[in-house]
């Protein structure tokens, strides 16, 4: 469990409006500090110079998928250590399964309860080593 | 009629290795030998009257010959003899003609024969014996000729069966013959030499006669037994004949349906010589491929296969060949028109009972539509998944972020309407997320992730999530008798499932302010799990569709209370993927208690 308690978010997700829920969840119910990244290709500067806690991947977008997203965090030493939670529509046991397999912290289902979603966060942040 | 027919064959396959056909000796040992005796004893009985009438007729003239002289009272005896004698042949030819079947007991009807001869005989033989010496000349020249007259009379009366004749004629010569032998005069002695000579001569013609009828009887027999074979031969001629021609319009008939069939039906069919060369091809294959029988017969079968695919189809093709077994498989083919086609083809090989091919059967059903539709229905089903899914996320989400007021208090009309607007946002997630469930079960594309859970904690979790729930009907769930530490068999995430749709139908039927019982206990190999109410119990009428699909007692009281009529069903078919049972029966003093079991783990 890390030592200081979860606060910075980078949450990467092509629709606006669910960047809009995230983004008041996150604020105004988890009171967390929240940077959206609409466009995928630009998660890994947004990353670097916003220095998250944990990042946010949404499965499915254009041009570049979470999966893409994560696999070239993993790639950068400044953001290959950086816990990774998926957001996805997609909650077939197999794609589940891949994901944990390629290191992902933990995955969240949508449709998500934004009431319940910083506590959701939190408790994945709290079984990291 | 087979069965006869195989008995035949093995009756005249038995009398062939007895004897060779066609000749005599090999006729006469197809003769049975009991209906030839029969026929002989038959023969016998025939012509018993004759020998009765005879011993009659001469008794009377001779006692009437020897009554004139001394001891009457002896002659007196012996008509007295000849009267019994008579009558008991009398009789016994009475008895064989009453008789049944001739055939049953010819031996014995030849013994009564037999004694019936040798009592006759022996009567002329003591008749020789004891009027010979007492007589006169003249008498005595009587005599002798009586008694050579009944013995060479007894010749074809008796010739069916020589041993009945020497015993009949031993019965006359022998006590006659003993009488010359010691009657003192020297003619006697000498005649009392010739008399059993001239008993031998007769005994050896009856014996040639008996060997005559005996050969007569079983030729008889043998041609009747040739006849029978010959027109029951003829008979299962016949028979085949008609069988055969029966078996030709029947293979005529169903060569004219395959015809038909490969012309009119819906599916392509090719025929080709074992090198792949097309032969004929029906209706459905010209206008699948664009092309007329002309243009495709004569032409390799590859023409009507992508270039890409050859290597394959030229390998599958070869096994084909030297396995003799059917191939199947989906392969792209040309048209005319320049498009694909899938198809699913079989290239079944015909052989012949030499294990030669002599052609090849191809049948290919179209499958571009269905594939497309496929695609189609997957596309969908994954549209339904993502593209519903995702505004929905958006609205449910946000009027949940208003409900809970971190955007501000609301005034109790607008937060009224909005609390409406996110409960219906909520079942319509629910109907999309139950009907994609279902759709993914009854495509059999549902994987289960089996595991040993420990139930205890999976209820009471279930408890916890469907509390808020529970309070919107006034409704509290009890946990009445938990099973700490038991562990099951099953997928965590269904079983929550299972618990919630259990939990919310309760809580929907029951009264307010009431409680919903959660029981547990083991059963045999079986967790088994209890939610129980007080709600108003299942309709009679609902009973048996209650796990349908769709089923709902009653639709007003799902618009008011919510539910997508899917729950029930979903639950059911996870129970049994998890290889549990549920079920539901009435509650003791009123309610209904619904029930699931699970492995244990």
């Amino acid at each position: 469990m890390p030592e200081r308690p979860l606060n910075r978010i980078c949450y990467v997700e092509d629709d606006e409006d669910i960047q809009r829920i995230v983004r008041m969840s996150l604020e105004r119910v988890g009171k967390m500090t929240v940077e959206v990244v609409g466009d995928p290709t630009m998660a890994l500067e947004a990353m670097t110079s916003f220095k998250p806690d944990l990042v946010m991947l949404d499965w499915m977008m254009p041009k570049m998928d979470g999966p893409a997203v994560f696999r070239q965090m993993k790639l950068r030493p400044d953001t290959s250590h950086l816990p990774v939670v998926f957001i996805t529509a997609k909650a077939a046991q197999r794609d589940l399964d891949e994901l944990a397999k390629m290191g992902a912290a933990g995955t969240i289902s949508k449709p998500f309860s934004p009431k319940d979603l910083p506590d959701q966060l939190r408790e994945i942040w709290k079984k990291l080593p | 009629m087979n069965h006869t027919s195989i008995a035949d064959d093995a009756a005249l396959a038995a009398s062939r290795a007895a004897a060779p056909p066609g000749t005599v000796a090999g006729i006469r040992e197809r003769a049975d030998p009991r209906a030839v005796l029969a026929d002989r004893v038959d023969q016998l009985y025939g012509q018993m009257w004759l020998g009765i009438l005879t011993t009659f007729a001469i008794g009377a003239i001779a006692t009437f010959e020897f009554w004139e002289m001394r001891l009457r009272e002896l002659v007196l005896f012996w008509w007295g003899l000849v009267l019994v004698i008579t009558a008991a042949s009398g009789g016994l030819l009475y008895a064989y003609r009453r008789s049944g079947p001739r055939v049953a007991d010819p031996e014995q009807w030849l013994r009564w024969l037999g004694i019936a001869a040798l009592a006759n005989g022996a009567n002329w033989g003591f008749a020789g014996a004891v009027f010979f010496p007492s007589h006169t000349d003249e008498q005595q020249v009587f005599l002798a000729f009586l008694l050579a007259g009944m013995m060479s009379g007894g010749i074809p009366v008796y010739a069916a069966s020589w041993p009945i004749f020497a015993l009949y004629a031993a019965g006359i010569v022998a006590p006659f013959t003993y009488v010359l032998a010691t009657f003192g005069n020297r003619l006697f002695t000498e005649i009392a030499l010739l008399v059993p000579l001239f008993y031998a001569i007769n005994v050896a013609i009856a014996y040639r006669l008996t060997q005559v009828f005996h050969s007569g009887y079983r030729l008889r027999h043998a041609y009747g037994r040739l006849t029978e074979d010959y027109s029951m031969l003829n008979q299962r001629l016949e028979r085949q004949l008609v069988e055969l021609d029966q078996a030709r319009r029947q293979v005529e008939a169903s060569g004219r349906k395959l015809e038909l069939f490969a012309e009119r039906a819906p599916i392509a069919v090719l025929e080709m010589d074992a090198q792949g060369a097309i032969t004929e091809v029906n209706n459905a294959a010209e206008l699948l491929f664009g092309y007329t029988a002309a243009e495709l017969v004569g032409r390799d079968v590859r023409f009507l296969v992508r270039a890409e695919f050859h290597d394959e189809f030229d390998m599958r093709w070869k096994r084909m060949i030297s396995s003799h077994a059917p191939e199947a498989g989906l392969i792209r083919n040309p048209r005319r028109d320049g498009m694909d086609v899938i198809c699913d083809w079989t290239f079944t090989p015909l052989v012949n009972p030499e294990g030669t091919i002599i052609a090849v059967l191809a049948q290919g059903r179209d499958v571009t539509a269905q594939r497309e539709a496929e695609r189609v229905k997957k596309e969908f089903t994954s549209t339904l998944s993502h593209e519903l899914r995702t505004p929905l996320t958006s609205i449910i989400g946000s009027l949940q972020l208003i409900n809970t007021g971190v955007a501000g208090e609301l005034a109790k009309d607008i937060g009224e309407l909005t609390v409406v607007a996110e409960r219906n946002g909520q079942r319509l997630l629910d109907l999309i997320n139950d009907l994609l469930d279902m759709e993914k079960i009854e495509s059999g594309k549902l994987t289960l992730s089996p595991d040993v859970i420990v139930l205890n904690e999976v209820v009471r979790e279930a408890m916890v999530l469907n509390k808020a729930f529970g309070e919107r009907f006034h409704v509290r769930f009890e946990l009445a008798s938990p099973l700490p530490g038991q562990t099951v068999v099953a997928d965590r995430k269904r079983v929550l499932q299972i618990m919630t749709n259990l939990l919310s139908n309760a809580a929907k039927f029951s009264p307010e302010g009431g409680a919903v019982e959660i029981r547990m206990e083991e059963a045999g190999r079986d967790v088994r799990v209890e939610v129980q109410d007080r709600g108003p119990g299942i309709p009679e009428a609902f009973r048996s569709r209650i796990f349908g699909r769709f089923a709902q007692a009653d639709s007003t009281a799902s618009r008011q209370k919510g539910g997508t009529g899917l729950g029930l069903a979903i639950c059911k078919r996870l129970v049994e993927m998890m290889s549990g049972r549920i079920g539901f029966q009435d509650r003791p003093g009123g309610g209904t208690i619904f029930w699931f079991e699970l492995p244990r783990g």
